[in-house]
């Protein structure tokens, strides 16, 4: 090899040499233009996701069904007009048919408008009613969430403090997600053309205020709370503790952070 | 010759160009990842930031109670304790931000709508029925919102 240093190779090595350390530093820069130009970036919170583990419990024998908690929601994350990240649902079970043998009659459910507006008075007369009840739901902030493996672009993802968000700007809205659901908490939202979920009022518990549907709620059927930061006498883990808590479809595995107490059979 | 280069040459443009659609790969990689991807966990970091970004409607409790303490101990010793007070007021941050923007007043509509009697409402909950329970018009003829258990002079 000796005999091939010449003083033509031995400049274009050095070229190459130079060449390529201005390079790196261009690549660099180039790197920030294009990805700066792709999504813009904005200042941390002082908010850790590491240090927080937020859990919602629901209480069905204290809600009223006032749907204060709808409109709460739809004010505060500006919800679209016919869309709902929380709802509300009114159950009606009937009393059996005499001579039936059944132990309860009819199920029938409704959520006009999310009951938004609260609900009209029952059709069905007060003396066939057996039981009827509200259950207010919401995305289940599930663990292992289908919603976001199915996401092709990997715009929706499970946060480490347990908030199930999606990414507006990368979401594609080919709407797998919202078929993926099993709870039906996810939407097509016309506005963004994206996809759109409950994001756990995100912007208010980063700055330590309640999800407003919490706020809102005048019955405190709706407990919030932080499992790695309790606070004394913690409503949330005195409630955990003093309830038998279910999961909705528990049988899917999907590991659910919202629970609810006092869950009658026939809800889904 | 290094054994490789006896490779057909057929062979060796597929191994070519599998190594050039790797770089092509990589460099893509390299200028489409987003800068704080990964910083979390498997998704763009800055995507949380993007979110807590929007400013809140709803003030909550602590920043009302800042300046009507008196009203808050009030609604501690009754049966509305459990209420918020933008359950009943509305949102209010715009009021918070600038004083001088008050929250709009009150209705009757906003005590019926969670005391109107109805059979799916749980026992708890003292409930009326707004068509006899009285004839006259406003609930604060009787009733105080801030103590329920207390009448009004």
């Amino acid at each position: 090899m000796s005999e091939n240093i010449t003083r033509r190779n031995a400049l274009k090595n050095l070229a190459g040499m130079v060449g390529g350390l201005l390079a790196m530093p261009g690549g660099r820069a180039c790197k920030a233009a294009v990805q700066n130009g792709l999504a813009s970036s904005h200042a941390p919170a002082g908010y850790d996701p590491f240090q927080h583990k937020w859990l919602m419990a629901l209480d069905v024998d204290r809600c009223i069904g006032c749907g204060l908690c709808v409109e709460a929601c739809c004010a505060e994350n500006a919800v679209p007009e016919g869309h709902w990240r929380t709802w509300i649902e009114r159950y009606v079970i009937t009393k059996p048919k005499a001579g039936s043998g059944e132990t309860r009659g009819e199920t029938m459910v409704d959520s006009p408008d999310a009951g938004k507006e609260g609900f009209p008075p029952l059709l069905v007369p007060r003396e066939d009613i057996l039981k009827s009840f509200f259950v207010p739901k919401l995305c289940n902030l599930c663990e292992k969430s289908p919603c976001t493996q199915v996401c092709p672009v990997g715009a929706t993802f499970e946060a480490p403090d347990g908030a199930v968000l999606v990414d507006k700007n990368y979401c594609i809205g080919c709407g797998f997600c919202v078929q993926a659901c099993p709870y039906g908490c996810r939407f097509f939202n016309p506005e963004t053309h994206t996809a759109d979920k409950c994001s756990l009022c995100y912007h208010r518990i980063t700055r330590g205020l309640k999800p407003a549907c919490v706020e809102a709620c005048p019955s405190e059927a709706r407990i919030f709370g932080d499992l790695k930061n309790p606070v004394p006498d913690d409503p949330l883990q005195r409630f955990i503790a003093s309830n038998k808590v279910e999961e909705l479809k528990k049988f899917l595995g999907t590991g659910p952070r919202v629970l609810y107490a006092g869950l009658d059979e026939e809800v889904r | 010759m290094p054994p490789l280069l006896k490779m057909p040459p057929q062979l060796i443009r597929l191994v070519l160009l599998a190594i050039g659609i790797v770089c092509v790969y990589l460099t893509a990689r390299y200028f489409l990842t987003p800068p704080s991807f990964g910083q979390y966990g498997h998704f763009r970091g800055n995507a949380l930031q993007e979110i807590a970004a929007r400013q809140p409607y709803y003030a909550g409790k602590a920043a009302c109670v800042e300046c009507h303490s008196d009203h808050a101990q009030k609604l501690a010793k009754g049966e509305h304790k459990t209420l918020s007070c933008e359950t009943c007021h509305g949102p209010g941050r715009t009021h918070v931000e600038n004083t001088a923007e008050k929250l709009p007043k009150l209705n009757v509509g906003l005590c019926v709508r969670c005391h109107q009697a109805s059979p799916s409402r749980p026992k708890w909950l003292h409930q009326i029925n707004v068509h006899n329970h009285y004839t006259g018009s406003v609930c604060t003829e009787c009733h105080v919102p801030h103590q329920p258990n207390e009448v009004p002079p």
